[in-house]
């Protein structure tokens, strides 16, 4: 917080209104108030409590001056909470020059990061051309206006849960014929990339597929095997790698709804898709998506076992469990073995070794039972359970056997 | 009793920068050997003199059919004019070239010629009895599996985690024999207009810290690099068995990893 100095000299210099025959000067204060120069003068009580976050249970402060207006400064004297930032204002674009389709993924009817970041890309190259971001997505209830969309295309919600390429495409096809948009984006995952390569070889244009960076002016890619580097102008088809762009921040946008368009329901040549049972130690370690693991408080294998297949989980062990030859070395979750990325992680007797806490560095949840509740990895889980793992292995066996009814 | 066209390309080692055969496409092969007996194509459009084709022949193929064409053109109306011809039931190719453009959009651009259904990251073929219809399973994210129905003929890409291919042997590598067929094909004008240079990775972009990841700075970047998660931190302390396990199967069935 700053104040103005005040210089005497100049605040009497800038009063004098006449000074022949003798010298007048104004003494309205009002009249003088603008014309005050100098040096401006620190404040630091109140630049300390600008920067004061918190007091109790201890004193936290933030001297990086972000969050923290002269507004919120003068009305309340900086004690106590950080205002809430400010909602970013609407931003409504009429007639836009252009349209550019992102279509999402939306997989298992929710918006992942890459859709996210698919937007951000989608939202650069419509500013640099005065264009607006039309979001192509199965319907749901996401608030697109936050996500950085102008428009909204929906398509029929249950398209997000069934696998449905074709009619899909059809649809795309059927929107990129009505609206003709300059670009559009696709993400480049399993399902996004394929739904790309469908649009693109319908409309018999070429995709610039797995875009690594991506600028108004050019975009690049991988190809090659790897080895070189593709760059041009950017095609009128792009399917976005993941985390090439970053999410946008907080913005605000009309997302108008569009009508989708009609298409004609061909009968799909792809039919009965059913996901099939998989076996879960079949799964590698690192494409795992639930984790039974074990450290060296688990005496007890066959319950362990028994315990991954009630619970339908892959089966892992710290280095100790996997070097004492109780589990292979491609079980092994650490630094020495396997980074995994499952969504839940349950550690039996494990005491959380640096090297294992780094292996499950990218889990979503950790659940550990472990009898020292001083462990690494009690302070790592979510939900952390002091007792012995072999006593509460049959347990949770019997509990999983019974379907939890128990 | 069904006719299948494998569509082949030339591989690059990653490490050494090698001709050699792509995996997936190998794998694709290996798919096609699989399958109940019949007339097998094998296709490649490019220079029919690469060593690197010889790895395929050394599989089991007897011919390989090369449409000869300079660096640099387009494949796609050669192939797709080539397969007319032929017209077989399954048309296999692995889902990604690696050397050459690499966009993947070769099996999608024949399909829409020949009108036909394409069915992408493939790891198993099972045909009916009337060799019909097809049940293909396809490979999603996380080591997951989903089956379907497809009526023949139709275009399948082949995923990496399709079983491995079988290893190539010298002496029928000698033996195939490899038909060169000269084709006139256009100039790839999309990817001359594309410049190239040598690959160089890029930094990693951090989520943490970044434009849009909330109001974090240096020391948060910092933070997120040194320190080990912290987790929502609930703590049973020296609870019964059944209780243990009650609360550890309520957090697994809130999470959504267990039926409810």
């Amino acid at each position: 917080m700053t104040a103005r100095r005040r210089d005497p000299r100049a605040e009497r210099t800038a009063r004098i209104v006449q000074t022949e025959p003798r010298r007048r000067l104004v003494l309205d204060p009002d009249a003088i108030a603008a014309s005050s120069g100098g040096r401006p003068r620190r404040d630091p009580r109140a630049r300390r409590a600008d920067a004061t976050l918190q007091t109790a249970p201890r004193l936290r402060l933030d001297w990086t001056g972000k969050g923290t207006g002269a507004a919120v400064s003068m009305s309340a004297p900086g004690r106590g909470q950080r205002a809430a930032p400010a909602a970013p204002p609407l931003r409504v674009i009429e007639n836009p020059a252009c349209l550019i389709f992102a279509a999402l993924d939306r997989p298992d009817g929710a918006l992942s990061a890459h859709d996210r970041q698919l937007l951000a890309a989608a939202r650069l190259l419509a500013d640099a051309v005065d264009g607006a971001v039309v979001a192509v997505a199965p319907d749901g209830a996401d608030d697109w206006g936050a996500l950085g969309a102008d428009r909204v295309i929906p398509l029929p919600a249950a398209w997000a849960a069934e696998y449905a390429p074709e009619r899909r495409a059809a649809a795309l096809v059927a929107a990129i014929a009505r609206w003709s948009p300059l670009h559009v984006l696709f993400p480049e995952s399993p399902e996004g990339g394929d739904l790309a390569r469908r649009v693109a070889a319908a409309c018999g244009e070429r995709l610039f597929a797995g875009v690594e960076s991506l600028s108004a002016s050019r975009v690049a890619r991988r190809a090659g095997g790897g080895a070189t580097e593709l760059s041009c102008a950017p095609s009128r088809f792009l399917s976005i790698a993941a985390d090439a762009v970053a999410p946008l921040g907080a913005v605000r946008h009309e997302a108008r709804r569009l009508d989708p368009p009609e298409t004609s329901p061909d009968a799909p040549k792809l039919r009965e898709a059913r996901r099939l049972p998989v076996d879960p130690d079949g799964v590698g370690l690192g494409e795992a998506d639930f984790i039974l693991s074990a450290g060296n408080g688990v005496t007890d294998w066959v319950v362990f076992a028994d315990l991954g297949r009630a619970l339908g989980a892959t089966r892992a062990g710290s280095r100790v469990v996997c070097d004492a030859g109780h589990l292979p070395r491609d079980r092994q979750v650490g630094a020495s073995g396997t980074v995994v990325s499952a969504r839940c992680y349950l550690a039996f007797g494990i005491a959380g070794a640096p090297q294992h806490l780094q292996g499950v560095g990218g889990v979503e949840r950790v659940v550990a039972v472990n009898t020292d509740l001083h462990a690494a990895m009690i302070k790592r889980a979510d939900l952390a359970i002091i007792a012995d793992a072999q006593a509460v292995m049959p347990a949770l066996l019997r509990l999983a056997g019974e379907g939890g009814h128990g | 009793m069904v006719d299948v066209a494998i569509l082949v390309s030339v591989g690059r080692h990653p490490a050494s920068g090698q001709a050699r055969r792509a995996p997936s496409d190998a794998r694709a092969l290996e798919l096609a050997f699989g399958l109940p007996p019949g007339r097998r194509d094998a296709l490649h459009a490019g220079d029919p003199t690469n060593p690197a084709l010889r790895d395929y022949l050394g599989m089991g193929l007897e011919r390989l059919t090369v449409l000869a064409m300079a660096e640099g053109r387009d494949p796609t109306d050669a192939l797709a004019a080539r397969l007319r011809g032929l017209s077989p039931g399954i048309i296999l190719t692995g889902n990604q070239a690696e050397g050459g453009e690499d966009s993947g959009m070769l099996p999608y651009v024949v399909a829409q010629a020949l009108g036909l259904a394409i069915v992408p990251d493939v790891v198993a073929i099972a045909l009916d009895a009337e060799g019909r219809t097809a049940e293909v399973v396809q490979a999603l994210a996380r080591g997951q599996r989903r089956a379907l129905r497809v009526e023949l003929p139709f275009v399948a890409t082949v995923h990496p985690a399709a079983p491995a291919a079988r290893p190539s042997a010298f002496g029928p590598a000698r033996r195939g024999r490899i038909e060169v067929v000269p084709v006139d094909a256009p100039p790839d004008a999309f990817l001359t207009a594309c410049a190239a240079r040598p690959w160089r990775d890029r930094p990693k972009r951090l989520s943490v810290g970044a434009a849009g990841g909330g109001t974090g700075g240096a020391l948060e970047r910092l933070r997120a690099a040194t320190e080990a998660k912290a987790g929502q931190g609930r703590v049973l302390v020296e609870p019964s068995p059944d209780e243990a396990a009650r609360a550890i199967w309520d957090y697994l069935q809130e999470q959504g990893m267990q039926p409810r």
